[in-house]
């Protein structure tokens, strides 16, 4: 086995991988917060790549200052969806909440169709065709950049859920929705900042792997079924468990692609969620109820 | 009651004779073929509703096993010469194996990992045919597919498919009937309303919906190939993403766990994709806030608008709002 071929595959492996818990991490913090399952979750990562792109050939502005636009854009996306979907229906069975997003999803996917045109788009950024060398291993600085930043994103969410207030009223919320309620926490608000902080994520894992692919509006679908192999993978609910499968799945997969067949690449992920629930139903790395 | 279940019947009857002679009000070829796609999707939707509408469980993998039974009959025709009459059946009982074997692994989870487990197999079912040339020609897909005859008697055209259509629409319809009203399809709702409670009244969870689960593939499978001998072409697509979410949304606005509901929704879904063909792209979007807005506001689907006008009429008269009607219909809807 040539060593030069193998190191870039685990290199593109890390960073597509890293790209997939960015995605995967907003839709375990909704699982975890608001029990729900979201499948519209991919389209908000549409959402994000498509508002970077307009920002930017539109408005003119760089892509940096596009792509921040963007996060916070697909954010109040995410209030106003969560407000008039999901809050409504907190009560409801979950089958309701599981056909509510995706009928969210389709209207999100078709309504992108009709608004951005089915043709595939590019989005600019001065980092796409500048390489970088490191070793032996070649990178274009944009995939570098979609490795740090997701990882500086991350590591603020992470802090953020860990030490900040609002993130241990997350924590709490998660734990007992009933229990975090009756210590004043209010559970509506915690709803709706966690939904706009996962639409954010997706908007900026959007963003970020924009300008390595062509775009077009139906990879939103993309998107959340990697979300949801990496999530199904590390556990519902779990944001450590997320990051390993994510990482895992992106290098299996790209050594997969290389070593075995491009074709098939795409079922190896599917034959692994299989694998994982058939073996551990609630992921490789489920413990109990609750934000980890 | 019994008046009641009188009107029913009379109802019924009414309903497959006007559903008998609609093709020939219909008139140009045009509508006879709207008709056969209708009852094509109502078939599907059947399928697919004993899973969604009876044992609660939302599955994405749906349109594989249309697509399975498709593939198989269009095989076995195409490549073997196997008459299509004889696919048919054989279509059915493949798509009921491998409803048997994703059914068996993916029923030992429930709720959204069960959707997204059927997103799995469903998904690795379309790659393999979309990458397995050799068998299914790829993206290419099968053409020149023979069209189904029982003896002389041809479905090469609209209106011999929509009879047959129609006798296995009906078929299934009574079936689901007969399964709703046995112990079995008791068992189901049982199992859909209270799974850990139907377990302790002795009743075999898991057996009953992989029961169920399966039914509905070799159905589903059987409309696939009716499907594939009457269009005569058929591609990978027949399993994407587009189609499963058509096949829900037939069933969600219709009204799940009803018999009725998956037949109007066919109507509703077919007469809206042809009458708004202008609108392009905005016809999905519009399907889209259809089922959004059915699964918030109208959870039982359009049939269970006349339930609800029922009821509110026996408040007028009787007191109170009693819940009648299928045990379904509203209960499971929520």
């Amino acid at each position: 086995m040539d060593f030069t071929v193998f190191a870039q595959q685990i290199a593109n492996g890390l960073v597509n991988g890293m790209a997939y818990v960015l995605i995967a991490t907003g839709l375990t913090l909704v699982f975890g917060v608001l029990r729900i399952v979201n499948f519209a979750h991919g389209e908000f990562y549409m959402l994000g790549a498509y508002i970077t792109y307009f920002v930017g050939t539109l408005l003119g502005l760089d892509y940096i200052a596009a792509a921040a636009i963007s996060a916070v854009v697909v954010a109040g996306l995410g209030i106003a969806a969560n407000r008039l979907i999901f809050w409504p229906l907190r009560r409801d069975h979950e089958f309701t909440i599981l056909l509510s997003s995706l009928g969210l999803a389709l209207l999100i996917a078709n309504g992108g169709e009709l608004l951005f045109g089915a043709d595939p788009k590019y989005v600019e950024s001065p980092f796409a065709d500048e390489v970088l060398d490191i070793g032996t291993v070649t990178l274009t600085q944009q995939r570098v950049l979609v490795f740090a930043a997701a990882v500086v994103a991350l590591i603020a969410v992470y802090l953020f859920i860990r030490y900040s207030r609002f993130g241990k009223m997350m924590r709490a919320t998660a734990q007992n929705p009933n229990g975090a309620a009756l210590t004043g926490i209010n559970i509506k608000l915690v709803h709706a900042y966690t939904f706009a902080l996962a639409c954010g994520l997706a908007a900026l894992s959007g963003a970020l792997v924009g300008p390595t692919v062509m775009i077009f509006p139906t990879i939103g679908n993309w998107a959340v079924l990697k979300g949801f192999i990496v999530v199904i993978m590390g556990g519902l609910g779990s944001v450590t468990g997320a990051l390993f499968a994510g990482l895992l799945l992106g290098v299996i997969e790209s050594l997969g692609g290389g070593y075995i067949s491009l074709g098939f690449m795409e079922a190896i992920g599917y034959a692994m969620i299989i694998a994982v629930l058939l073996w551990r139903p609630h992921g490789l790395f489920s413990t109990a109820r609750g934000l980890r | 009651m019994n008046t009641n279940s009188h009107g029913q019947t009379l109802a019924i009857a009414g309903g497959v004779a006007a559903a008998a002679v609609l093709p020939f009000l219909s008139g140009n070829a045009y509508l006879e073929h709207l008709l056969v796609l209708w009852m094509l999707y109502a078939l599907l939707a059947l399928s697919l509703n004993i899973v969604i509408g009876y044992l609660g469980e939302l599955t994405f993998g749906h349109a594989a096993f249309v697509g399975v039974g498709a593939y198989t009959s269009a095989i076995l025709s195409t490549q073997f010469g196997l008459p299509p009459l004889l696919g048919l059946p054989l279509a059915g009982l493949v798509a009921a194996g491998f409803g048997l074997v994703i059914g068996y692994a993916a029923l030992r989870v429930v709720g959204p990992q069960f959707a997204i487990l059927t997103l799995g197999f469903g998904a690795i079912l379309f790659t393999i045919t979309n990458h397995w040339v050799d068998l299914t020609r790829g993206p290419m897909g099968i053409t020149d597919i023979p069209p189904m005859a029982i003896g002389p008697l041809a479905f090469d055209s609209a209106r011999p498919t929509y009879y047959l259509v129609l006798a296995l629409v009906l078929a299934t319809a009574y079936l689901c009937h007969a399964l709703v009203s046995s112990r079995t399809g008791r068992a189901f709702l049982a199992v859909r309303e209270n799974a850990p409670l139907a377990a302790s009244l002795g009743i075999n969870v898991f057996h009953t919906k992989l029961l169920g689960f399966v039914a509905a593939t070799a159905i589903a499978g059987i409309g696939g190939a009716i499907y594939a001998h009457y269009i005569r072409v058929i591609t990978p697509d027949i399993m994407g993403v587009h189609n499963v979410a058509a096949l829900i949304i037939v069933v969600i606005i219709g009204g799940r766990g009803t018999i009725l509901g998956p037949i109007l929704g066919a109507l509703v879904y077919i007469g809206l994709l042809e009458s708004l063909r202008v609108a392009g792209p905005l016809r999905m979007v519009i399907f889209a806030a259809l089922l959004t807005g059915t699964v918030v506001f109208l959870p039982g689907g359009l049939v269970s608008l006349w339930q609800r006008w029922r009821n509110s009429n026996k408040s007028e008269n009787t007191q109170p709002a009693t819940p009648t009607g299928l045990p379904s219909a509203e209960g499971g809807a929520k």
